[in-house]
């Protein structure tokens, strides 16, 4: 046996393992350096260390316009909807926990509003995270500028890493914590918390009226939807008005209400309702439901756009 | 539900004229298409069901706005098709508080859908966390039952046959909780093949539209599911929608091009319902006008023998077949998913984004006459000069 050959012999069963951890490492360096490489911005959101050491169970996964639907199938179109950008997946075990966290890179903080204010409902229990966000058992959401994070868990003290997890993103994120700035103009007065949805297609179901935001108000047992229909200018907003008049003529009843301000009319038919709607500058402001403080209510979100 | 099978001898026979011309429709289209004399809405059997539905349903995924399923129902629609994953759970919420405020319950045939991960099927956990998914879900819609419960986006033939699964589904039937069980997929030909024999699923909710005229075996796989007695309900039947994002492109899809889309699929006999999914009451209106109707106008069939469309519907699979073709190494899959960001997503700069990560386009250009041919239907070098077009570089 040649010296070489020995001392492959000797070395070798100590070398290898020592040799295969190393390679793992080099591995996950680069695997994880390579995730870092193709997606740095989400990549740094989640990057060691992380509060409570969760040890990642895998290298993350990445979606893209085309292949969301492999991770949430015809939930994908939704997202889509509100131009979603790129998908990050990680899975995580800590101690007797293991937690899911995947961050949606919307493009602007608007889609992230728009994508988050879609899933979400008035009755959640919202907690003071990121721009806004909400909790329930194993489950925590929250957007902030154009990230919207859905976080969830399951096991041993889930809600405290949870909870953990979200601040320490939030920071990172940085960015815009604000809401969208025409939700903060509109009155307070009945208004439905966490009711407010930024629709990108389609609201209330007509096209022409897109985007547009929309509220939900409460001030009677009957709930009512304000709608903030944004057009680029005065004459696009005309033209918005106009073609719902056409809509509801074809479909039911329109008249003119001169007294609810600029362009203003009534309608209803038998599917949607009544409508209240009148233009402001480029905006058209909808009210379906109206109460029988709709006509003060339009005019009020009407002159706070002013 | 009436379980009166339907008589194609009540149906008027249409030669569709352009069929040969264009090369594009599929046999199917030959044989007998339906057009209810009077106007009549048109109604198929749903496979061994029983359920009798109009041929049009409501994909209700992409709309939040009772108002439509209001309308929908106003119009004659009888089956909303939802999921647990939708909306996080609130389409589902809408669909529920809708269907009672309007008390129709008996009337209506509701399905929803709950998904598992491939990895994770046979313990008593995974079991468990379906049951109780699906509990939630029943709570969100406001009923102690559905009419057809999905296993939702079953990809792969071992995922679908997963016995602890089955026998989950299987369970709930018993119990009463639904009514039927199916199973969603994208993976048509290897999924069908996988459960046919298995003759557990009631119904099969499968991809099926245009851009497919080309795949003799996927329609094929289609119609022996059918043929075995599964109800077929088809999704994704508008292939992308009509709007054009950039206007160095092919101009907006015309309005006839959305019922002669959704006329192609449902002139296949096989398919019992299609659940395209709307969000404006004008769509929803021309959308169940096929219902009524499914044989083509002439500005239909225009459409439908139109190379120009049926260029841009043929989808890459991603196959990589034609990379051996290419002497300059272009990453060809990748140019034709950005042609696919810029037109069916309407994404330019995520499609700008995929052709700087395969390259760019700049070893195209020195290139004549592409020579990568496509195994299947794309004409790869047709896109590539629709990029050039878009500049994405």
């Amino acid at each position: 046996m040649t010296f070489s050959s020995r001392l492959i012999r000797t070395f070798f069963p100590i070398a290898s393992p020592v040799l295969l951890i190393g390679l793992a490492f080099i591995g996950n360096v680069a695997r994880a350096q390579s995730a870092a490489s193709t997606h740095p911005q989400l990549a740094k959101l989640l990057a060691e260390p992380l509060p409570s050491h969760p040890r990642p169970e895998g290298q993350p996964a990445f979606y893209t316009p085309d292949s969301l639907y492999q991770y949430i199938d015809g939930g994908a179109d939704v997202y889509l909807l509100y131009d979603f950008q790129s998908l990050m997946h990680q899975e995580f075990k800590s101690g007797g926990a293991e937690l899911t966290a995947d961050i949606y890179d919307m493009g602007k903080p608007e889609d992230a509003f728009g994508i988050y204010s879609a899933e979400r409902s008035p009755k959640y229990n919202y907690i003071p995270v990121g721009s806004e966000g909400y909790r329930s058992k194993g489950v925590l959401n929250f957007f902030q500028d154009r990230y919207y994070v859905k976080l969830t868990g399951s096991g041993t003290g889930t809600d405290t890493l949870l909870d953990q997890l979200a601040h320490t993103m939030s920071t990172r994120i940085g960015g815009n914590r604000a809401l969208p700035a025409v939700l903060s103009k509109l009155p307070q007065l009945g208004r439905v918390r966490h009711s407010e949805q930024y629709v990108r297609k389609d609201p209330l179901g007509h096209s022409f009226l897109a985007p547009a935001y929309v509220v939900t108000y409460a001030s009677t047992p009957k709930e009512s939807k304000l709608m903030i229909s944004v057009a680029n200018d005065a004459t696009g907003a005309k033209s918005r008005i106009d073609q719902l008049t056409k809509h509801f003529k074809q479909t039911g009843e329109c008249t003119p209400a001169a007294e609810l301000g600029e362009n203003a009319i009534r309608a209803k038919n038998s599917f949607e309702g009544s409508v209240i709607a009148r233009t402001q500058g480029r905006y058209v402001v909808l009210l379906l439901n109206p109460s029988q403080d709709g006509a003060a209510l339009l005019k009020s979100a009407a002159l706070a756009l002013h | 539900m009436n379980n009166r099978d339907w008589n194609r001898r009540d149906f008027i026979v249409k030669p569709i004229l352009w069929a040969g011309a264009a090369g594009v429709l599929s046999r199917t289209d030959l044989l007998l298409a339906e057009t209810a004399s009077s106007g009549a809405l048109l109604e198929r059997t749903l496979g061994r069901t029983g359920l009798k539905l109009p041929i049009v349903s409501m994909g209700v995924m992409n709309a939040d706005v009772p108002g439509i399923l209001r309308h929908a129902y106003e119009l004659g629609i009888r089956h909303f098709d939802t999921a647990a994953v939708y909306q996080n759970g609130r389409n589902e919420e809408m669909v529920g508080s809708v269907v009672k405020e309007m008390g129709i319950r008996d009337k209506v045939v509701i399905s929803t859908k709950i998904g598992t991960r491939a990895s994770f099927q046979n313990t008593a956990e995974a079991k468990k966390g379906f049951i109780d998914r699906f509990d939630a879900s029943l709570k969100r819609l406001q009923m102690d039952h559905v009419d057809i419960l999905y296993h939702h986006g079953v990809d792969d033939a071992d995922h679908a046959k997963s016995d602890g699964q089955i026998e989950v589904l299987a369970s709930l039937k018993k119990q009463g909780k639904t009514r039927f069980i199916g199973i969603s997929t994208h993976e048509t030909i290897p999924v069908l093949n996988a459960v046919i024999p298995l003759n557990v699923f009631d119904v099969a909710l499968v991809t099926i539209n245009y851009t497919m005229a080309h795949d003799a075996e996927k329609l094929a796989t289609i119609e022996k599911a059918a043929r075995s007695g599964m109800g077929i309900v088809a999704m994704k039947t508008q292939a992308g929608g009509t709007v054009r994002p950039d206007s160095k492109l092919p101009k907006e899809l015309p309005a006839e091009s959305q019922t002669a889309l959704l006329k192609w699929v449902l002139n296949h006999d096989f398919i019992a319902t299609a659940i395209p999914g709307f969000s404006t009451y004008e769509h929803l209106e021309q959308d169940f006008s096929v219902a009524r109707n499914l044989a083509y106008s002439e500005p239909e069939k225009k459409f439908l023998a139109d190379k120009a469309f049926v260029a841009q519907a043929e989808f890459c699979h991603q196959c990589g077949e034609c990379l051996a073709d290419c002497p300059k190494h272009v990453n060809i899959p990748a140019l034709m998913r950005s042609h696919m960001y810029a037109v069916q997503y309407r994404n330019v700069s995520m499609a700008r984004q995929t052709v700087a990560e395969a390259g760019g386009l700049g070893a195209c250009a020195d290139c004549g006459e592409c020579l990568a041919a496509c195994r299947k239907t794309v004409q790869i070098g047709r896109k590539i000069a629709q990029l050039k077009e878009l500049a994405l570089v």
